[in-house]
């Protein structure tokens, strides 16, 4: 694992001491919850194509199960990183706890490049990392779903293993398996959706009607696509979209003024996310740098593509007629950076809150897998909507009483939750 | 009010909020867009009307729209959109099933699923999921009972039942805009389907629990103006039709009692006591709050249920609006008394006038027609204090304009026995002339069952979607009661199925009591697509000119109707003043 300037485990730490302090939280409680509960790590081999054994790390990190079981995703990313991954736990915990699920949060991941694996390469991945975690993962344990580079089908084949070896079926097991094999309808729009529900609380919150706002949008993956798409619904004109180019390994930002066409884009884009330069082109997109996004002269900014995006190298481009940011990314934003959006009176909605509608339908999905009956899309985003909805407005009215920061205000909010739960354990 | 009221403004609403911790008496939408012509309305009255009605005029009564929430128009175009459902919905070849089966698959809007799940969180009172499109009640362009409405009993102890059946009510609504008979009506009224969107009105039902069921004690259509007065009755006097249960007996043609508001101890013109008897409501329509039926999400009356008169004498809700017939003497007793048959007179509430309902319709007919300057239909519904009678609730359900012609023509009585008058009659409803139709489609037989009834309301339905399709208006000759819900007493059509009908003329038979047909809906549509109307008695002074249509060239021909094509059109005139009309050859 590398080790780079950028430390989102730091961050994360940075971001709970402010909340502990608010909270004047014991330091027991303070020690219990900086760092993770548990962390595995762990070999995987593999037989690869070729005939050769390849060997692959693997590891799980569980923050904090005090409200329920862990949950959180498993990455398959060549460069991960046990800090990123330990970050990654640490907010998984708050988000459940935002959102009010009964989940803890946890993560993990393997260190490998999918694009340079076969399908039975990743799937002998796949169920080495479940022979390896068995005795500690499970739906009343910690149930793993799908990340960075892992899919319904990795899901499908982690499941398959871990039945074969208990001899049962646990359908709320892992999480994010397609439909019809134990998945939730609605799960794909859920985090984007999610994203959209409290950026339209928080218009309404501000008094500004959908339909007289534009947006500019990082990333062009499953969150940031469904955001446009029920953010374009609600009224909203998106005018551009940043996305990562994995040919030129460099990304480009899409701009139309008089809103950008979403199916459209869809339709050209190839399966790593990345748009078609020249066929946007050619139906009236401007091509500009990957850091363009960040500097449109729009009311809201969803940065949903990966962490550490807004830095206090660029928060200074952002322009002026922002009012919101939604981060549909995990720690998209930099505390320093944070300190310059604070100030300039930006309403944030953050990243734990803004895009826990994935958790909440993982949530649904193991509901429903547990009960083996499965709801309606129309249940699955109704439910969706009342839980972000609820959780949005529980933030934003603490946010307002307190006059605080809306991340503080979400933190202290999960953290204290969290906290409860420890003490009314008696773990401290 | 608007011509196409459906397309205003949400201005008279407020947004939707979950935050809202109390529901009730709050007139909120979802979405954006137009909120159809039913819900417009109603935000229409609440804020012109019932601010002016004096509360103190009527202590015994709380007057007010039931809470309501409209999901606007631009919902039902996201889910047409999202769901590809315009090619099944456009399609000829779909049937109401295939389309509703359609609808039901289909997955409502994600930004406003969050919205009515609150709805569900919030209220567990009985609702009525009702349309609201843009055509609707137009003046001029009726669609009243073209379209779905589900009532729901909303009282499943899980939020997630409650939720399900609530959305399947809403994706019904959505459905039948698509139904057959709205296509053929829409088609006959020249307008497009396309063009149509439906807005959604989520609304408490006004009533109480009885047992199983739940039912207000009284509910109503009051007209301003009556096209068809009686004894003292002045056209301009009004008319009103009350029946026990929800409105859907009155809306669907069935048996109600209609009088005059100035005359309210007048009853209706029966020819006698034992005929009364026949023709008064014996059963009524309630929410089924008991057992879920069976799962039918594309039957309209899936939570719905009937009662019969022994059921709401136990309810205990006949001591208002009942008399008890003394057959001894024959004779009727106001309220209910011994083991008599109970007969719905009103009379109670009318004759006796201690809860002076007739008074509160006078009076609101009176302030609807200033404020929407129209004649005026008005829906209602009434809940009685059980065991007083007052104070009751009153809700007002909708208003519609009616279409009262004012051209003049004049048929002298002289020329209603003229050499080439085909058929004459003191009884018409309408007013002008007509001079375009050249078919005529009329029944072949007088021995009416229920089965035939049933088949000639098919043959019709067939012969008007040709006549609609080739855009000829034709004559239509019926014996009994058209859109009645018994058959042996006429035809059970629904208006749809005889849309194209520019002229209707019901005959009665020697077994056969008829009187203008009632359904309020049914009644509406007849006005307001200004058809001219004729009702001939086989007892009158001017019998039909049967041998001159027989002779006609044929078109088409059934076991029971005949289509005729005419050399020249004939020669319709009616004087609505003096309710005389002619149809000359």
């Amino acid at each position: 694992m590398s080790d780079k300037a950028f430390n989102p485990f730091a961050m994360a730490q940075q971001q709970f001491d402010k909340a502990a302090d608010f909270l004047n939280l014991d330091s027991g409680t303070r020690e219990l919850l900086r760092e993770p509960m548990r962390e595995f790590a762990f070999l995987i081999p593999v037989r690869m194509d070729d005939g050769k054994v390849k060997v692959f790390r693997g590891f799980r990190v569980q923050h904090n199960d005090s409200r329920g079981p862990c949950k959180g995703g498993i990455r398959f990313h060549p460069q991960e990183t046990v800090d990123t991954v330990r970050a990654l736990a640490m907010w998984m915990t708050w988000k459940c706890s935002v959102v009010d699920i009964p989940l803890g949060g946890g993560k993990g991941g393997v260190i490998c490049d999918p694009h340079n694996l076969s399908e039975r390469e990743q799937e002998q991945i796949c169920r080495g990392w479940i022979r390896q975690m068995v005795r500690n993962v499970g739906p009343f344990t910690d149930v793993p779903a799908p990340d960075v580079m892992t899919s319904g089908q990795h899901m499908l084949w982690m499941l398959d293993e871990y039945e074969k070896i208990r001899g049962e079926r646990y359908p709320g097991m892992i999480t994010g398996k397609p439909v019809g094999m134990g998945g939730s309808l609605g799960r794909t729009e859920a985090t984007g959706y999610g994203v959209v529900y409290t950026v339209r609380e928080a218009l309404r919150e501000m008094g500004i009607k959908p339909e007289n706002t534009t947006a500019s949008f990082q990333g062009f993956g499953n969150v940031s696509q469904y955001a446009l798409l029920l953010y374009q619904q609600i009224g909203g004109k998106p005018i551009c979209v940043s996305c990562w180019d994995q040919k030129d390994q460099v990304s480009y930002t899409f701009r139309k003024k008089e809103g950008i066409d979403v199916k459209v884009l869809m339709g050209i884009t190839d399966r790593f996310g990345g748009i078609d330069k020249g066929k946007a082109k050619d139906l009236g997109y401007e091509i500009l740098p990957g850091e363009a996004w960040i500097e449109q002269d729009v009311d809201i900014l969803f940065p949903c593509a990966i962490e550490h995006q807004i830095t206090d190298a660029n928060v200074g481009k952002i322009g002026k007629n922002v009012k919101i940011i939604a981060e549909g990314a995990n720690g998209p934003t930099t505390p320093e950076a944070d300190k310059v959006i604070q100030q300039r009176g930006i309403f944030v909605v953050p990243d734990f809150l803004a895009n826990a509608g994935g958790v909440t339908c993982s949530y649904f999905e193991q509901v429903q897998c547990n009960m083996n009956y499965y709801w309606e899309k129309d249940e699955v985003l109704g439910k969706l909507d009342v839980k972000m909805t609820s959780a949005f407005l529980a933030v934003s009215e603490l946010a307002r009483q307190r006059k605080l920061y809306m991340r503080d205000a979400a933190y202290i909010i999960s953290v204290s939750r969290v906290a409860q739960a420890c003490k009314d354990r008696g773990w401290v | 009010m608007p011509d196409r009221a459906g397309e205003a403004s949400l201005e008279k609403l407020t947004p939707f909020d979950r935050r809202f911790t109390d529901f009730s008496g709050v007139f909120s939408y979802i979405g954006s867009g137009w909120i159809g012509g039913k819900a417009q309305g109603l935000a229409f009255i609440k804020d012109s009307l019932l601010n002016r009605m004096n509360g103190q005029d009527f202590p015994d009564f709380t007057v007010r729209i039931p809470t309501m929430t409209v999901m606007a128009t631009d919902v039902f175009d996201a889910f047409m959109k999202q769901n590809d459902l315009y090619e099944i919905a456009y399609s000829n070849e779909s049937s109401n099933e295939q389309i509703a089966h359609a609808f039901q698959r289909g997955n409502l809007p994600p930004d406003i699923v969050g919205d009515l799940r609150a709805l569900a969180v919030s209220i567990h009172a009985p609702l009525a999921i009702r349309s609201s499109s843009l055509f609707e009640d137009a003046l001029r362009e009726p669609f009243a009972g073209v379209y779905g409405t589900k009532m729901i009993p909303n009282n499943q102890f899980d939020v997630d039942s409650r939720f399900r059946v609530l959305v399947e009510a809403i994706k019904f609504v959505y459905a039948s805009t698509f139904f057959r008979e709205a296509k053929t009506y829409i088609m006959t009224t020249g307008q497009s389907v396309e063009k149509e969107k439906m807005a959604v009105i989520i609304q408490e039902v006004v009533g109480l629990r009885f047992g199983d069921k739940f039912y207000p004690q009284i509910s109503g259509v009051a007209r301003s103006y009556n096209y068809y007065a009686t004894g003292h009755g002045k056209p301009t006097d009004g008319v009103i039709d009350l029946a026990l249960g929800l409105g859907k007996t009155i809306v669907d043609g069935g048996k109600s009692w209609s009088y005059c508001p100035s005359y309210p101890r007048t009853a209706p013109p029966y020819k006698s006591t034992s005929d009364m008897l026949k023709q008064t409501q014996t059963e009524f329509w309630a929410v089924n709050m008991g057992k879920p039926p069976a799962y039918d999400p594309i039957k309209e009356t899936e939570y719905m249920a009937t009662g019969d008169l022994a059921e709401a004498e136990t309810d205990g809700v006949l001591q208002f609006i009942a008399s008890t017939y003394q057959p001894e003497n024959d004779r009727l007793m106001t309220g209910i008394f011994g083991q008599g048959p109970r007969v719905l007179t009103f009379a109670p509430i009318l004759s006796l006038g201690d809860i002076p309902l007739n008074n509160l319709l006078k009076s609101l007919l009176k302030l609807c027609e200033e404020v929407v300057g129209h004649e005026v239909e008005v829906e209602f519904a009434v809940a009685l204090d059980p065991e007083n009678g007052v104070p009751a609730r009153f809700g007002f359900l909708q208003v519609r304009p009616m279409f009262v012609s004012r051209s003049k023509v004049e048929v002298p009585v002289d020329d209603l026995e003229a050499e080439d008058v085909l058929i004459a009659s003191e009884k018409v409803l309408g007013n002008g002339l007509i001079n375009t139709v050249r078919d005529v489609v009329f029944l072949k037989v007088t021995d009416f069952n229920e089965r035939a009834s049933w088949q000639i309301a098919s043959d019709l339905e067939a012969i008007n979607h040709r006549l609609v399709a080739e855009g000829h208006p034709y004559l239509l000759i019926v014996y009994g009661r058209l859109g009645t819900t018994d058959p042996p007493f006429g035809i059970p059509v629904s208006w749809w199925q005889i849309s194209g009908a520019k002229v209707i003329v019901e005959a009665s038979l020697p077994d056969m009591h008829v009187e203008l047909s009632q359904g309020s809906h049914f009644f509406h549509n007849v006005i307001s697509s200004q058809v001219g109307y004729f009702s001939v008695s086989h007892s009158g002074r001017f019998p039909i000119k049967w041998d001159w249509f027989l002779s006609q060239q044929t078109v088409t021909e059934t076991d029971f109707v005949r289509h005729v094509k005419l050399a020249t059109p004939l020669r319709v005139q009616i004087d609505g003043k003096s309710a005389r009309g002619v149809i000359r050859s």
